[in-house]
């Protein structure tokens, strides 16, 4: 129960954050699912979440996801290029990279970026505020108040705007493949190797990241202390535990996937 | 209700805050923890009701020892022992009267409209019925200070803890919280614990006080013993000098 705060940087600082996501994904995730009287506020605080998190990410998303769908349809035909002649697999192969992994992968790093940061800042700002201390004394759970309206906003329009980012890369890769390439669009848009378990397997990292984002970030800013130092570590924290959280999650899930949900 | 302080560390990081302070507060005591800044003050009150939790050490209220409950179980302590916060921490997207029913709404269960109308009578209770329906960012620091402290005697808690609570106030509000807290410890038998830098609110109010330095109680007593102290460091900060032996 009484537990000394470990030094930032530390070994024990690296266990003790470990052990406080669990314990944070635990709490959550029985929250998630256990039946809610939704008030006013709880409603209003969902919907708020729910527009920072999809509305208010889609433009960057955008515009970053174009980019990086042009750079893989590039770097993938110019190499196929360099093998076979033939570059007529060239976009079929790339919708299905880009639906059973990249779409999620890459796009849930930036994503993180922007959302995982905004959490980790306002959360750290209301910890070292005593805000988070108010709502303890008022009897709100914060993670019922705070975390749980950002983790499910995060799996429900993280999903969303990693999904609208796949369209967009994959308008882009058509793109650079007909005028970089002069591969037919109608051909390059091939899903011929795509099946159900690609959409499935897809889909599952989106929401997987999405909730990842939310829940390590949340973790570090309600671990935040020391006034503006304090939040600016946690959201540096957040940012790089966000991004090495579904970096490790991509290597779970695509080996789970592997065995379960066979690409071909 | 007896409050007691037995041994408490704390520390954050290689940072030892607290090394080991014991205190006893009696029953509707105006008891005041003074110090400089950043030796623990508001670190120690806030292991009374939970929001921190000793690395050794105990905490007892009324000998049932609080450091060692479950977030849950701290639900009847933080009824019985409210808190107001240094920076008033209202929240910024409820109004005033928003802020007042919350903890009717969570502690005791009302509806949103019974407590809405009970919050507005806490708000008559500091005179601030006029302000029910403002936003807190439209408020003055002193307006802020007594929208939470009427929140934090929504419940008529037993136990009152005020961080600094004349902080940033003018005189005139300050002299008048202090009054409230007076009138709170003397009228209703709460007990109040407050952290202050004040000396006008030490000496005026204060029923006994302790002063943390180094992590540890340097003096126990009444006012009249603390005015009188002859240890160099009590006597510094008595006369507010800047040379003298205290590190801060």
């Amino acid at each position: 129960m009484a537990t000394a705060f470990p030094s930032p940087g530390s070994l024990a600082a690296l266990r003790f954050q470990l052990r406080e996501l669990v314990k944070l994904t635990r709490r959550t995730l029985e929250m998630a699912v256990a039946p809610r009287r939704g008030g006013r506020a709880a409603r209003r605080a969902f919907a708020e979440q729910m527009h920072l998190v999809g509305n208010r990410s889609m433009p960057f998303m955008i515009v970053t996801m174009a980019f990086i769908g042009a750079i893989i349809s590039f770097q993938t035909a110019l190499q196929s290029q360099e093998i076979l002649p033939d570059l007529s697999q060239v976009g079929a192969t790339f919708t299905k990279l880009l639906v059973r992994d990249l779409a999620a992968s890459v796009g849930a790093l930036p994503l993180a970026t922007r959302v995982g940061a905004g959490i980790a800042a306002e959360l750290g700002s209301m910890v070292v505020t005593e805000q988070v201390d108010a709502l303890r004394m008022n009897n709100a759970d914060p993670v019922e108040t705070l975390v749980l309206p950002r983790f499910v906003a995060c799996v429900v329009m993280g999903t969303v705007v990693l999904v609208v980012g796949g369209f967009v890369a994959f308008g882009a890769g058509v793109l650079v493949g007909q005028v970089a390439f002069g591969i037919e669009a109608r051909t390059f848009a091939s899903t011929a190797l795509l099946n159900g378990g690609d959409v499935a397997l897809g889909l599952a990292k989106c929401a997987t990241y999405g909730g990842a984002i939310a829940l390590v970030s949340s973790e570090r800013g309600l671990s935040a202390f020391g006034g503006s130092e304090g939040v600016g570590r946690a959201t540096t924290e957040a940012v790089v535990g966000s991004c090495f959280t579904i970096i490790v999650l991509n290597v779970l899930l695509s080996t789970g996937g592997h065995f379960l949900l066979p690409a071909l | 209700m007896p409050i007691r302080f037995a041994n408490v560390h704390k520390s954050f990081g290689a940072k030892e805050v607290l090394r080991g302070v014991s205190l006893t507060i009696e029953d509707g005591e105006c008891f005041f923890i003074v110090g400089a800044s950043g030796v623990g003050k508001s670190v120690l009150i806030k292991h009374l009701v939970g929001l921190l939790r000793p690395d050794a050490g105990d905490v007892f209220l009324d000998e049932e020892e609080v450091s060692r409950l479950s977030e849950h179980a701290l639900r009847p302590i933080r009824k019985r022992c409210a808190m107001v916060f240094q920076s008033s921490t209202l929240f910024d997207s409820m109004t005033c009267a928003e802020n007042v029913a919350l903890p009717l709404r969570k502690h005791r269960g009302l509806g949103a409209a019974d407590a809405l109308v009970e919050a507005r009578r806490r708000l008559a209770g500091v005179r601030m019925e006029g302000f029910a329906d403002a936003l807190p960012a439209a408020l003055g620091d002193g307006l802020r200070k007594r929208v939470a402290i009427a929140r934090a005697l929504t419940l008529e808690p037993e136990v009152v803890l005020f961080d600094e609570p004349t902080t940033s106030l003018d005189p005139v509000s300050a002299r008048r919280t202090d009054q409230l807290i007076a009138r709170l410890c003397r009228d209703d038998g709460v007990t109040a614990v407050v952290v202050s830098h004040d000396l006008s609110s030490i000496f005026g109010i204060a029923d006994r006080i302790a002063m943390l330095y180094k992590g540890g109680v340097r003096f126990l007593g009444t006012p009249e013993e603390f005015r009188a102290c002859d240890d160099p460091v009590v006597r510094q900060f008595v006369r507010g000098e800047a040379e003298g032996p205290m590190e801060v």
